[in-house]
């Protein structure tokens, strides 16, 4: 009895391992693509290994495609045109696709493997971003719950971007996490000081790369950053513009009014800025100092519930509120949002009620 | 309790890398029925249900969100922040379409506890009885979810001993 139940197991072990066996030469062989070309654009082509997926890969070649989550298909954003060679879109992919933009042949480049030679379009724009080498030269807390990062750039050692853009930094492992995380953070700093960014960076619970900000990151640190991106940035009009912003959502606004100060700009601008108590405003000084510098700005923060303490006379009440109450006409007037996602979408519909075309309405949901 | 293939597929969705990066089972290495099961007994003790657990979560969540984005107090002694951040998921058990990834912190002024949750939470706990596994940095304990959102004890539900994931 006991003889037959030990060669049973036997059996089953010695089946077990020949088939992990057959399973790894054909995950080496079968599985195996080989090198795969990738036409980019109709103008240049590239040799890759295959197998990986699309967003992987170009980003080994040093072509970085935004992605919000890592790659897991999730986020929707490192949509790319595969013209050809990637087949039919994968269920994954679905949900993020719009049915004109199954017609044009867009993808998630994050779900797509390179299999077989790929005919691809990419943004121009997006053979400006590089990967930097950095260095922690400043962690100033802004408030309880948002610090603010400054970045040295080593290498290479300056960036050119435009006021509003962000980047994507990479959390390296750590407790919360086996493998490099990205996650993209609107730049603070003045577009003009090529050599530094700045980030304002919010905790979030659970957050893997807002965990890492507020409780391993150090001044000394080395830090890798990719970008810049995004398409959130002042348009050259002669229009007034109103700024809405909300607790990290300050970053590109700030970046924004250095450029209008580096330039000289001379436009009305009007910047609400939503918190909840005294404790939640930060960058006061440097927001009087913007005021004192433009010709025609206004910083006006607004308080929704501010404490028993705070001894408050300045706007009270949600932004969207305030924003309806102090904005007296949106006449040749654009809007630049940037904050939560329940923020942005109530601002649009105040400023949609009171006259602005929708197209004039420029926002950043937290990128 | 016996465990279907196809309940083996809806686990195999909930491991680290296939859904989200953690995935939902943490460091809970019992089958998934198991899980649900365990649960589900652990709600039926407190006197709740799932689907009445999900309303009042639901109700913070929709409360909170009059902050649009800031922490705002809620009756009678509440503070809710509801914030979202890029990015949609699907239910790992299969339902169609996607969910917002929005988190919903309670903070419950009386006890000076607070519990954070996500739209998926919602929709897993009312929809499926499953809380995440053990060690899964989302997992929410059925007691402090009664105990910090105040949730009153419901009527029987009508089948007490199934959970809604293996009905």
């Amino acid at each position: 009895m006991l003889t037959a139940f030990l060669i049973s197991v036997g059996v089953m072990c010695a089946i077990t391992t020949v088939l992990a066996v057959l399973m790894i030469l054909a995950d080496a062989t079968i599985a195996n693509y080989g090198d795969v070309r990738i036409t980019i654009n109709d103008s240049k082509q590239i040799t890759v290994e295959g197998g990986r997926h699309l967003l992987a890969t170009l980003k080994d070649e040093q072509i970085f495609i935004p992605s919000a989550c890592g790659g897991r298909g999730s986020c929707g954003l490192c949509k790319l045109k595969i013209l050809e060679g990637a087949g039919d879109p994968l269920p994954t992919e679905l949900p993020w696709l719009a049915p004109d933009e199954q017609r044009r042949k867009v993808r998630l480049s994050c779900q797509v493997k390179v299999k077989n030679p790929l005919r691809i379009e990419i943004p121009e724009e997006l053979f400006n971003v590089k990967q930097y080498e950095a260095e922690v030269t400043a962690i100033r807390d802004l408030t309880y719950d948002i610090k603010e990062v400054r970045l040295k750039l080593l290498s290479p050692a300056a960036i050119s971007f435009r006021a509003g853009q962000f980047v994507q930094f990479e959390v390296p492992p750590y407790e919360l996490s086996n493998e490099p995380v990205y996650r993209a953070y609107s730049i603070s700093s003045d577009p003009g000081k090529e050599d530094e960014i700045e980030m304002e960076i919010r905790y979030v619970p659970n957050g893997i790369c807002t965990t890492y900000v507020h409780r391993h990151l150090k001044t000394g640190d080395k830090a890798v950053v990719n970008g810049p991106y995004g398409d959130f940035y002042l348009r050259d009009t002669n229009r007034g513009i109103v700024f809405v912003a909300g607790g990290s959502g300050m970053a590109p606004i700030k970046s924004i009014l250095h450029q209008m100060l580096n330039e000289g700009n001379r436009r009305t601008a009007r910047y609400f800025f939503g918190a909840r108590a005294v404790k939640d405003l930060f960058l006061l000084d440097e927001m009087k100092d913007f005021q004192s510098k433009l010709p025609d700005f206004q910083f006006i923060p607004a308080l929704s519930e501010p404490g028993p303490g705070d001894d408050w006379s300045g706007e009270q009440g949600l932004i969207t509120d305030v924003v309806d109450r102090c904005l007296e006409t949106v006449d040749n007037t654009e809007a630049y949002l940037c904050g939560s996602p329940l923020m942005i979408d109530a601002c649009i519909e105040v400023l949609k009620n009171k006259g602005m075309p929708g197209e004039l309405i420029y926002y950043d949901k937290f990128a | 309790m016996k465990q279907t293939p196809e309940m083996d597929a809806i686990q195999r969705q909930m491991r680290p890398g296939v859904i989200t990066r953690d995935g939902f089972l943490g460091s809970d290495a019992r089958k998934l029925a198991d899980i649900l099961e365990f649960d589900n007994a652990e709600v039926n003790r407190l006197g709740l249900t799932h689907e009445g657990i999900a309303a009042r979560m639901r109700e913070l969540r929709d409360a909170g969100r009059k902050g649009i984005g800031l922490a705002t107090r809620v009756d009678p002694h509440f503070e809710v922040r509801v914030d979202s951040v890029r990015g949609k998921l699907p239910c790992p058990f299969g339902h169609a379409g996607l969910v917002q990834k929005m988190n919903t912190t309670v903070r419950n002024l009386a006890g000076g506890r607070e519990i954070t949750y996500t739209d998926l939470n919602i929709h897993m706990i009312g929809g499926h009885g499953f809380y995440e596994g053990r060690g899964s940095a989302f997992r929410l304990e059925p007691s402090e979810l009664k105990e910090i959102l105040e949730i009153p004890e419901s009527p029987p539900p009508p089948s007490p001993g199934m959970p809604p994931g293996l009905r």
